[in-house]
């Protein structure tokens, strides 16, 4: 098994620092898959995660100036590791001012991801920053549970307001309730409910726009006010929302009544999912 | 001083510090006819909170003035503040003998001399719960790594490291190679401190072990603070003969630096402070080897200060266990005078207080450390 690559733009190096600050702030631990042209940071749907699965892709090329892997083998030419997210973004950031980030796997009496960045400095020499990286090789029976997730037939799809809105929303919601309803129809309207013995808040965003439905079997005499709902627990949709520093460039969101809401995001050319199963 | 007693801080304000500094001679006056110094102690946590809020304090007070009150030991602290608000603060201190190190930063064989912001960006690579890091040099570059213990669980935390090449120091002088680990937390608290002074900072260290120094000296301030370093496993045991072989040196290193006191250092002094040098910890156990040896004196040479502070750890590992403190076992013990109030030839001593009067602050440039 071996990796290597290397990031020599500034641009893309804040850009994969972007994507890496993300990830550590939707998962603690995530699974990272290394394939010819693509990374991926998976989240599975496991018990221990809630039931909440992420599946975030980027195309390699878009960052890399150089990319060497090698898989486990011919026919399954890919590596996943575990690491914990937040050491990949962290040693990201000391690679503010880096002229070269290379990024290897390497085996320093345990499998690491070894980042070293060369750092531009205002004098002569460059200084130069080593981070090795713990990391756990999953064994190949494991990938069956890390492969991307099928979309789910939605009952409605509609476009995102300004997350960062929304997220203060929820934030003020989470002080009165766990349990949050969202609700949204084919017709532009979304509403975030939270009801207690007490009071009842609903939050209601309008003309959001519907992306055009993809299957034909969407029945035609659905009645397009008709809302679709899931309950779901605010806490995993704050953190969601958390971790979205920049607004996307596209933002969806797909509801399967009473099952599943799953969001769809795109920022520049990183694509993000994350699935938050119905509270049982 | 901290709690473990591996690190020690000191800063001198000289009077340009201050708009107004004036001092006047206590009541008291000794036999000596020495000026008594007013050497007290106040609680941090009295203090902080009334220096916290510095943006607060920028916006807000025009003028502080900081004035004791020995009749009712009290310090009074007060804010002249915009329109006419007056705030004042009354500590209460308590009259205490000061500890004192004796450290020769310039016999040290490494020196650098760095810029704040350089080491400042160094310690980002490193999360907070780094508990030690490791400074390694050569002629060539100086590298600060991780340092982790052998207990820790490896797969679980990074390892970071950074070289820096030369010409980023002011001032670089390797005498000899060497990796030195110490306590990352007192590092970022001194360079926080350091980088409200934007002064340079000197590094002085020599081997594993043996203290290490951080100071940092401009025109309104002189700040040192000394950091223990682990030693090396291995030799433990003190050789009486190099303990001996400095003890000339010492004696008259003692008498030299001691300009004003010269007089007063007697090997009664000497042996008074080597009593009290074993840090409370390791007393009990020490008690017998330290009355062997007499004049210790200070350890104003490099050998003398491993094999001092090495004697107490080894009678430690040779009888039980401290509970709680094998973490600390592994610094080197660093040697403190520590002067006691109940020996009254100390008190006229401004050799050995901290706090220090505008007239002594040619022993302050004397370059060692010990002069107060």
């Amino acid at each position: 098994m071996k990796f290597r690559a290397k990031l020599v733009d500034a641009a893309c190096l804040n850009n994969f620092t972007r994507v890496s600050n993300m990830i550590a702030k939707l998962a603690k631990t995530c699974t990272l898959r290394i394939s010819p042209d693509k990374l991926n940071f998976i989240l599975s749907d496991k018990v221990a995660n809630g039931g909440v699965s992420m599946w975030c892709e980027l195309e390699q090329e878009n960052f890399f100036s150089e990319f060497q892997m090698e898989g486990v083998s011919a026919e399954n030419n890919a590596i996943y590791l575990e690491l914990t997210s937040e050491n990949l973004s962290r040693a990201l950031k000391t690679a503010q001012n880096a002229r070269v980030l290379k990024i290897k796997l390497t085996n320093k009496h345990f499998p690491c991801l070894t980042v070293s960045i060369e750092l531009l400095s205002v004098s002569s020499s460059s200084r130069v920053v080593t981070h090795d990286i713990p990391v756990k090789v999953i064994p190949r029976k494991l990938w069956k549970d890390l492969q991307e997730p099928t979309v789910p037939d939605a009952d409605v799809s509609i476009y995102l307001p300004v997350l960062k809105t929304m997220k203060s929303i929820v934030e003020k919601m989470k002080n009165i309730s766990n349990h949050l309803i969202i609700e949204a129809n084919l017709n532009g309207e979304l509403n975030l409910k939270i009801e207690t013995e007490l009071v009842c808040v609903t939050t209601h965003f309008k003309d959001l726009g519907n992306p055009p439905l993809a299957s034909e079997n969407a029945s035609q005499d659905r009645n397009s006010e008709q809302m679709a709902e899931v309950h779901i627990d605010i806490r995993k949709l704050l953190q969601f929302l958390a971790g979205q520093q920049v607004n996307p460039t596209k933002a969806t969101c797909n509801i399967v009544k009473n099952k599943i809401v799953h969001f769809d995001l795109l920022h520049e050319d990183v694509s993000l999912q994350y699935f938050i199963p119905a509270l049982s | 001083m901290n709690s473990c007693r591996s690190a020690y801080g000191c800063v001198l304000f000289s009077p340009v510090f201050f708009q107004h500094y004036q001092w006047s001679t206590s009541v008291k006056m000794n036999d000596g006819d020495t000026i008594s110094n007013l050497n007290c102690k106040l609680g941090m946590k009295s203090i902080l909170p009334i220096f916290r809020c510095l943006n607060s304090l920028e916006r807000n007070v025009e003028k502080c003035k900081i004035f004791t009150r020995s009749d009712k030991c009290k310090v009074v602290i007060q804010f002249f503040c915009r329109h006419g608000i007056k705030r004042i603060h009354n500590l209460c201190f308590q009259e205490s003998q000061p500890l004192q190190v004796i450290f020769e930063k310039n016999m040290c064989s490494n020196t650098l001399v760095i810029q704040p912001r350089v080491l400042a960006e160094a310690t980002v690579l490193f999360t907070s719960s780094q508990e030690e890091v490791t400074l390694a040099v050569t002629p060539l570059n100086v590298c600060i790594k991780s340092s982790n213990e052998e207990s820790m669980d490896l797969t679980n935390s990074v390892y970071s490291e950074m070289f820096v090449g030369p010409d980023e120091f002011d001032f670089y002088q390797i005498g000899v190679n060497t990796e030195i680990t110490f306590c990352f937390k007192e590092l970022k608290g001194m360079l926080t401190f350091s980088e409200a002074t934007h002064a340079p900072i000197a590094i002085h260290f020599d081997f594993p072990g043996k203290p290490m120094a951080l100071s940092i000296d401009d025109m309104l301030l002189e700040a040192n603070f000394i950091l223990a370093t682990l030693a090396d496993e291995p030799s433990r045991a003190s050789s009486p003969q190099s303990l001996c072989l400095s003890q000339k040196r010492k004696r008259s290193e003692l008498i030299h630096s001691n300009s004003e006191a010269g007089k007063n250092v007697t090997s009664k002094d000497a042996e008074y402070i080597s009593r009290k040098a074993v840090p409370k910890r390791l007393y009990s156990e020490t008690r017998t080897k330290v009355s062997s040896s007499e004049n210790r004196g200070s350890p104003l040479t490099e050998r003398a200060n491993r094999d001092i502070s090495e004697v107490p750890e080894s009678s430690v590992s040779d009888t039980e266990e401290v509970p709680g403190s094998s973490h600390l076992r592994k610094f080197s013990r660093m040697f403190f005078g520590a002067v006691s109030s109940d020996q009254q030839e100390h008190f006229n001593h401004p050799f050995h207080s901290l706090a220090t009067a505008s007239d002594s602050e040619e022993d302050v440039n004397n370059g060692s450390f010990s002069t107060f």
